[in-house]
């Protein structure tokens, strides 16, 4: 256990800096020693175990329009006071503020290997843009709320400098940072599934530990009118790429999908590719990966007229434990691309 | 049927001129077991190593764990059908060596589809050894080597077997040793009459995924394939003797673990006080539509016009696709007024996205009692070993698996497992 205070930066915006109001949100970043404003309820929360050393104060219009330019200064300024740890805000509803907040919290992470918390209200822009990055407790909308927020945000920033393992997010107050993590349970999964069973059978309430998942609803797109007009694309997430994987297209949960050509080819020759993907057995697809992406199929329509085109390209990707932001990214730049060239539909194949 | 397990503890695995076992402590001729498991001619040899708890050991390419076990009849031998006559398995007296586990790690030049290139290890020391079943075992470690000219689905066959064999050959030296604990599993088919207000519960089996294809000669039940296998009724017993090992490299159901079925306990131990115990129900997780369709069919029907059961806990087999196939099971059952409740691990984990994620790839409503066997994908740092057993088959990956690794759950033998044993429990944080 740590005898000496933990020694802690505080940010504030020019407001709570008690530099001004709106008119001081161009302020360029200045640093004060020990606590300002809220530093000092701050201070009293620890109660020994900390110190605000030192507190950085930054126009809140200054951060967001020269974010690079900031953060370095605000960088350069604390690393003189040798800082354990960092508080930004918290920023409850005020939005550039909280961009701020989780912006130097995340930048003082990677940079100075600290831990850094800070606090926002649930509809605060920096709450999405930072969550992943940052712990940021969550607070009520108006600074009524400031010594809760600030002993929750001293509380979970002690567990991390003392390298403790945080509690869950209901439990220590942050937004949840989609993480998914193993607990240990006190009982096996099998006591617990039959005790879910009977509980269920006997109509007692019970809690299922996984819940069911929600599917963004997409609108389907207008049906093509006439075909023999149509380029159409196929695009697959069966895992086929050329040989030697040349986009390096990962196995299991894929960042990244490739566009292949297939311009004057009637079909794909089975020597040319291979498959990326862990969920299923390639062999079939090895001896005719038309069986995936049927080319051979596709031309034959073009060359009866069904179609006016077959897209000179394919695309893949590898749909095995994939994640679902990362699929949505490709899909969307991939349609992006598909569009861009005139295609006007899309034939999804997958195993 | 009564099965009774006479179980002898072993703390401690020798190599000696004989092998026996004296005082808790298990010896080996290794010399005696090579040559016996060198009688299959598809192998070319076997090395056999050994691995104690608390050795600073890591072995690789970890497809398969036993417990050795014999039967006290004059057949001196285990797994009917597959070693020894085809026999009803779950009845009289099995030896069991408490403790051991007879680990298959495979000689593999070349992998199928894209997959680590260590296979699964088992650490026997540090947070790696804690986390798996098999780091606290006296492991004695079988590494076969394929014979010329065998193909690679030949070679697997007679690595199982000489895993299986091995087990047997342990056991069969405890034949007069004094048992350390004695389990008796006996189930009535016609209940007391004061036991008739208790729900009957069956559970649902999944034995087998054919999605990474299948070894069409792989012995599995009574010592046959099952890959077209339609759902079938098993007394537990069966299970817990000896009738079933598991398909080859199925991840997270080691033959050990089927040996000693969590879930099958469980309902066993809680039979007769708050339910009864009607049957184990195996079926196969197929890759196409029509014959798991049929199979869901089918297990609906078994358990609510053959058992009659109130309710039926699922497991499953094989990776993410396989999770929808027994929801989709599940909701069957349901829509006939079967209660389920499922245990799975998470291959499709992504909350990321705060708004809309899952992590399951099922979304039915009616299948809403869900157990959590935890993700497959948090990494632990396991620290360096003094040795490895086994081969990589990319000898250039870094960093080197002897050394510091950080490795996904998913990757360590015994971590995690798919029938109930484990106590992870996944949480979003």
């Amino acid at each position: 256990m740590e005898e000496r205070p933990l020694m802690v930066i505080h940010y504030l915006n020019q407001f709570f800096g008690g530099i001004g109001g709106e008119d001081k949100a161009s302020i360029k970043p200045q640093i004060k020693e020990g606590p300002v404003g809220p530093g000092k309820a701050i201070e009293q929360i620890f109660g020994g175990r900390g110190k605000v050393v030192a507190t950085v104060i930054s126009g809140d219009n200054y951060f967001v329009e020269n974010q690079q330019k900031a953060i370095e200064e605000i960088i350069n300024l604390i690393i003189p006071f040798k800082p354990q740890a960092l508080l930004a805000g918290p920023a409850f509803h005020a939005g550039r503020y909280g961009i701020a907040c989780g912006a130097i919290c995340q930048a003082v992470q990677k940079q100075l290997n600290i831990p850094a918390v800070t606090g926002m209200y649930k509809e605060n822009p920096g709450v999405d843009l930072y969550r992943r990055d940052v712990y940021i407790i969550e607070s009520e909308e108006s600074i009524r709320g400031m010594l809760d927020t600030l002993s929750k945000m001293v509380k979970l920033l002690l567990k991390l400098s003392e390298k403790q393992k945080p509690g869950k997010p209901s439990e220590d107050g942050y937004f949840p940072r989609g993480l998914l993590l193993n607990d240990f349970s006190d009982k096996t999964a099998a006591q617990r599934v039959v005790s879910m069973l009977l509980a269920k059978i006997k109509g007692e309430p019970f809690q299922s530990e996984v819940p069911r998942p929600r599917y963004d609803h997409v609108d389907r797109a207008p049906g093509i009118k006439d075909l023999s007009q149509a380029i159409i694309a196929l695009v697959t997430d069966g895992g086929l790429v050329p040989k030697g994987n040349p986009d390096s297209i990962e196995a299991e949960r894929a960042t990244r999908f490739g566009a292949y050509n297939i311009k004057g080819m009637d079909y794909l020759k089975s020597d040319d590719f291979e498959v990326t993907h862990g969920g299923y057995t390639p062999v079939y697809i090895l001896q005719d990966p038309n069986r995936l992406v049927p080319v051979d199929v596709m031309r034959q329509l073009e060359k009866e007229g069904k179609i006016k085109k077959l897209h000179e390209k394919f695309y893949s990707t590898a749909g095995c434990a994939s994640i679902v932001e990362n699929v949505r990214k490709m899909g969307q730049t991939i349609a992006k691309e598909l569009k861009a060239e005139g295609v006007s539909g899309v034939i999804l194949t997958s195993t | 049927m009564k099965l009774i397990l006479n179980e002898i503890n072993i703390r401690e695995t020798q190599f000696s001129e004989k092998t026996r076992i004296d005082n808790g402590i298990l010896f080996i001729n290794k010399e005696e077991l090579k040559n016996i498991l060198r009688e299959d001619r598809r192998l070319r040899d076997v090395d056999i190593e050994l691995a104690r708890p608390g050795e600073k050991i890591r072995i690789l390419q970890v497809v398969d764990a036993v417990e050795p076990r014999v039967k006290l009849d004059e057949s001196n031998s285990y797994f009917p059908g597959l070693l020894s006559k085809v026999e009803t398995a779950g009845q009289g007296v099995t030896i069991v060596l408490k403790g051991v586990a007879v680990i298959l790690s495979e000689y593999i030049e070349e992998p199928e589809f894209p997959r680590d290139p260590n296979g699964e290890i088992i650490d026997m020391s540090g947070p790696g050894a804690e986390l798996s079943i098999y780091g606290k075992t006296q492991n004695i470690v079988l590494l076969p080597y394929p014979a010329n000219g065998v193909t690679r689905d030949e070679y697997k066959i007679s690595a199982k077997i000489a895993t299986l064999k091995t087990a047997v050959y342990l056991a069969q030296k405890a034949k007069n040793q004094k048992p350390d604990k004695i389990e008796t599993y006996e189930l009535e088919l016609t209940p007391s009459k004061d036991m008739n207000h208790l729900p009957k519960i069956a559970y649902v089996f999944s034995i087998l995924s054919t999605q990474h294809g299948i070894i069409p000669k792989d012995p599995i039940l009574y010592g046959e394939n099952i890959t077209k296998i339609v759902p079938t009724i098993l007394h537990p017993n069966e299970i817990l003797d000896g009738a079933l090992v598991s398909q080859y490299r199925a991840w997270g159901m080691e033959t050990y673990l089927i040996q000693n079925h969590p879930i099958i306990k469980e309902l066993y131990q809680r039979h007769g006080k708050e339910l009864l115990f009607s049957g184990v129900i195996l079926t196969v997780i197929f890759e196409n539509d029509k014959e798991n369709e049929r199979s869901a069919l089918m297990i609906s029907n078994l358990a609510k016009l053959i058992l009659g059961v109130k309710g039926l806990v699922l497991t499953k087999s094989g990776g993410g696709a396989p999770e929808l196939i027994i929801a989709k099971i599940a909701k069957r059952c349901e829509e006939v007024g079967i209660k389920t409740a499922i245990a799975i691990s998470h291959i499709p984990a992504d909350i990321k996205d705060f708004e809309f994620g899952g992590i399951t790839l099922f979304n039915f409503e009616e299948v809403d009692a869900i157990v959590s066997m935890g993700t497959p994908w948090e990494k632990i740092t396991l620290p360096s070993m003094e040795r490895v057993i086994g081969k990589s088959f990319n000898l250039s990956c870094e960093p080197p698996i002897g050394g510091e690794i950080h490795r996904m759950v998913r990757w360590i033998r015994g971590a995690q497992d798919q029938i109930g044993y484990t106590k992870l429990v996944v949480s979003q944080y």
